[in-house]
């Protein structure tokens, strides 16, 4: 945690191996392209040898062997045992309620975890407009709990108030709102950004930190959050990922850092 | 013996010509368009769409492609129905963002389940179906109030009391799907995942088929198991090889990563995409021309994928 030594990890690494720690052993995970599908990989490589990753467009767990540029791109429906459709995965799997994990990418996350996939403001105002969140909505509503990754910056963890499209529902306004929504899922678990991991409150569901990467420091912290943030003195720090989590990852999983270069 | 045919089994041939298949759609028309982000696009059709001139479409998809944002940039679009969209790592839709900031067509923007749900409800005759899905969300806050009062209404399940969000049966005028093959009276196979084609293809009161390959009937039946879409749902065949160029093609070919890259830096301004429809549509004879454009066979050949990666 002191500075002048060369980390023996990137952040992306940490991301993967902490995202990957979330995991347990049988889940059925939801997980697109990127640190999600990486940190799925890396459990089913160590602790999780029987997690089942799904795909929106039909997959049932591909095993591909190249990174490709997506979803759409066949190289990552490599070895898949299963061929089907999104009313099998995003309906007849995840709406009927047997999805353990859903990860979920974020342009904007709110303290209370709703996440926004579809648009953001420009400095002048004007909307800036993304692709849309697809089975974003789908995920957030109804898998048993969710992930969120972000990059932690000022604008992207906001306060519940300033979030520009609540795409993906987590807590509503805090307490039992998401409930009351009629909501089946259960919200989002964890947040895990490159500077952090949250979780949440059990009573008001609002945002709380768990852990605080190495060489990240307090300050630092508190001036990338955009909402008040409650900084406990004995903070842990988040586990580094081990040597060969972070062998797998350069070496079997995303050898040419197309991913894990993201952050 | 009953129902036996000696030789071939007789079939009503629906063999049309990519143009005579495009005719089919009328201006205003709803098209369920079967592609996803870069992958199985129907390239070729909506070629033939922006040449005949048809307008004041709206295009349905769960997550729209280059297909959607080509029809967009050449200003053809009034309304959306989706969930999504993007061109994975090559880039944005940005004729369809830009339209959806400057509000110069509705975007009807549900989930990805959403619009199967829709389309679901259509393919089974129903009039709207249950989602679990939106509760609680600015999606749902838009569709009712701005883009969609007519389609997305809330009630509570009359047995349980559980609050349920319901969509109105989607029902387009015409599906298109770009297929790997298909026989002359509309059997086809798709290989690879199917996302949102089995609901949109049954929803639709017209099919287009456009497939990489015409068959004999015989060689469907061969193996039946692997048939996706039945004959008689289907109006139109249309032989169409290399008919989601630059999009992927599972099994057949890849993305043809120059020729996205090209869109998607000319799309970046609303004249550059006009200048890329002038150029490469309205400026080619028709889809062979284009493929000889892009680079004829040895491009083709370049971007043709392992049979047993499937890529």
């Amino acid at each position: 945690m002191t500075d002048g030594a060369a980390p023996a990890f990137t952040t992306s690494e940490l991301m993967v191996a902490a995202g990957s720690r979330e995991l347990q052993d049988g889940q059925l995970v939801f997980a697109g392209l990127g640190i999600p599908q990486l940190a799925a990989h890396l459990a089913q490589y160590t602790h999780a040898p029987h997690i089942r990753i799904l795909n929106e467009v039909g997959l049932v767990d591909p095993h591909l062997i190249e990174l490709g540029v997506g979803n759409a791109d066949p190289k990552h429906w490599y070895r898949s045992a299963v061929f089907s459709s999104f009313v099998d995965i995003v309906g007849m799997t995840l709406q009927r309620g047997l999805v353990d994990v859903g990860f979920l990418g974020a342009l904007e996350v709110d303290e209370y975890g709703n996440n926004n996939a579809s648009q953001v403001l420009r400095d002048d105002g004007g909307l800036r407009r993304f692709g849309g969140g697809g089975g974003a909505n789908d995920i957030a509503s109804n898998a048993r709990y969710t992930i969120i990754i972000t990059r932690h910056e000022r604008r992207k963890l906001v306060e519940a108030d300033r979030l520009v499209h609540n795409t993906s529902p987590g807590f509503l306004s805090g307490g039992d709102a998401r409930h009351r929504a009629g909501l089946r899922g259960g919200g989002p678990k964890r947040v895990l950004t490159d500077k952090a991991v949250f979780g949440f409150d059990e009573q008001t569901h609002r945002m709380q930190l768990v852990s605080i990467h190495p060489g990240v420091s307090h300050d630092e912290l508190r001036d990338a959050t955009g909402f008040e943030l409650d900084i406990p003195a004995n903070l842990p720090t988040t586990p580094p990922p081990s040597d060969e989590e972070v062998r797998l990852i350069r070496e079997e999983l995303d050898p040419k850092g197309m991913y894990v270069s993201a952050f | 013996m009953p129902g036996h045919h000696p030789g071939s089994i007789p079939i009503t041939s629906k063999l049309k010509t990519l143009a005579e298949a495009a005719a089919l759609v009328k201006d205003g028309d709803t098209i369920a368009q079967g592609g996803f982000a870069c992958t199985r696009n129907t390239i070729a059709f909506t070629h033939e769409l922006i040449r005949q001139g048809r307008r004041d479409l709206t295009l349905s998809s769960a997550v729209l492609g280059m297909d959607a944002d080509l029809l967009v940039g050449a200003g053809r679009v009034k309304r959306l129905i989706y969930g999504g969209g993007s061109l994975d790592r090559f880039g944005a839709i940005q004729c369809v963002n830009r339209a959806y900031e400057q509000r110069s067509l509705v975007p009807e923007y549900y989930s990805s389940l959403g619009i199967c749900t829709r389309y679901m409800a259509g393919a089974l005759g129903l009039p709207f179906m249950p989602i679990k899905s939106l509760l609680g969300s600015d999606l749902l806050t838009q569709l009712e109030e701005e883009t969609a009062k007519d389609n997305v209404k809330e009630m509570d399940d009359p047995f349980t009391g559980e609050h349920l969000v319901l969509l109105r049966a989607l029902v387009p005028d015409v599906a298109v799907v770009q297929v790997h093959m298909a026989d002359a009276e509309g059997n086809a196979r798709i290989l690879g995942p199917r996302w949102d084609n089995d609901e949109a293809v049954k929803a639709a009161r017209q099919v287009i088929v456009l497939a990489e390959e015409i068959v004999s009937t015989d060689v469907i039946r061969e193996q039946p198991e692997l048939t996706f879409i039945a004959g008689y749902r289907v109006s139109a065949v249309v032989e169409a090889p290399y008919g989601a160029h630059p999009t992927s093609m599972y099994k057949c070919y890849d993305h043809d990563e120059e020729h996205l890259r090209l869109w998607v830096s000319k799309a970046r301004t609303p004249q550059g995409a006009m200048e890329y429809v002038d150029d490469w549509i309205m400026g080619s004879r028709d889809y062979y021309h284009y493929l000889e454009r892009v680079g004829g066979f040895e491009r083709l050949q370049e971007i043709k994928a392992d049979s047993r990666l499937g890529y």
